[in-house]
């Protein structure tokens, strides 16, 4: 069903693409504009599906991990690469801060990239001013991970509720950010699927720290 | 002379996306619709890149990219698969199969160009 649902965007956002590149001729401010607007919603439409597809793929019990060694230096080396632009625009500081001499994990890599994305992509996404900081260590055969941000932060109450599907705190906050409102309860099912927990940290106006442990090896 | 590249692609828009992307950029883009045809295309017209969708009726894009890796006379010509970003694992199957490189899909049509010219600077 997954590429059934995204063969079609596909398209739309690659004529999109060829039209602003002029491919098919000089193209007009105006045009333009709204050729860039046509790109951001189908972007978002795109990540919507994606995450509903994840989302239920989970709760039918069909995603299985994909287990294999991986460095997790090099995992919060791509998603650092991913975002660094994003935290540039916003002239946020984005500090890595990553144990030497971890040992080799093992586990879903892609999986565990797409968890750390989301949340540092989140941490990006809800602080104007400050610093993103992610930290990695590893002690006692799990490696705990902490995305810090210097944030609005999160009222006690909304802590929990934040894990669950389309639970943004401030729910215009959802289109207003671009996010899907799926990103964190997805995050925490591969967490738990590769037996971890993930959790946060926080209160109003001292920004939010998202954490997460992993068993070094899953099996 | 432009450098041919052959296009493996079952999907209608998706080949007039990368037939207009190409030409533009001053390649000369061949196509094919099936995994028969793309390997049958590669033996014919010897192009200078392919680049193969993974997800092909019949014959797939894993089989065909083994079958050309196989052909002494084709071996050479690098291939850029194009996986699905539903199956994780696809890349290295890919890569098993002998693809010299890989985008994932959705591909930027922007991105992609610029992986081809990896492998090919000039159309």
């Amino acid at each position: 069903m997954s590429h059934e649902l995204r063969t079609p965007l596909n398209a739309i956002l690659g004529y999109t693409e060829l039209i602003l590149d002029n491919i098919y001729g000089e193209v007009g401010e105006k045009v333009r504009d709204v050729l860039g607007r046509l790109e951001k919603s189908g972007r978002h439409l795109l990540a919507l599906i994606n995450d509903v597809l994840d989302l239920s793929k989970i709760e039918a019990g069909q995603l299985t991990l994909a287990l294999a060694e991986y460095s997790m230096a090099d995992v919060v080396q791509t998603v650092v690469t991913a975002v660094e632009a994003l935290a540039a625009e916003k002239h946020l500081a984005l500090k890595v801060a990553v144990a030497p001499d971890l040992p080799l994990g093992r586990g879903d890599e892609r999986r565990i990239g797409q968890v750390l994305l989301n949340l540092v992509g989140n941490a990006i996404k809800f602080t104007e001013v400050g610093e993103v900081r992610v930290e990695v260590s590893a002690s006692d055969g799990a490696f705990r991970v902490a995305v810090a941000d210097t944030g609005p932060g999160i009222a006690p109450e909304d802590q929990a509720k934040i894990f669950e599907e389309f639970q943004q705190v401030d729910s215009s906050s959802t289109r207003k950010k671009g996010g899907t409102g799926l990103g964190l309860s997805i995050a925490k099912r591969i967490v738990e699927m590769h037996r971890g927990r993930i959790w946060v940290e926080s209160s109003p106006g001292k920004g939010s720290t998202f954490c997460f442990t992993l068993p070094v090896r899953v099996e | 002379m432009s450098k041919r590249i052959l296009v493996i692609e079952d999907h209608e828009d998706n080949r007039r996306i990368l037939r207009d992307l190409l030409t533009s950029a001053g390649y000369e883009p061949l196509e094919a619709v099936t995994g028969e045809e793309g390997v049958a295309l590669a033996e014919t017209h010897r192009p200078d890149l392919i680049l193969m969708d993974i997800q092909l009726p019949g014959l797939d894009g894993y089989e065909a990219t083994r079958r050309i890796k196989a052909n002494p006379a084709l071996r050479h010509i690098p291939i850029i698969a194009v996986t699905s970003y539903a199956l994780s694992g696809d890349e290295v199957k890919a890569k098993a199969a002998g693809c010299d490189a890989y985008v994932t899909k959705p591909f930027s049509p922007r991105a992609l160009l610029a992986k081809v010219r990896e492998f090919l600077p000039q159309g």
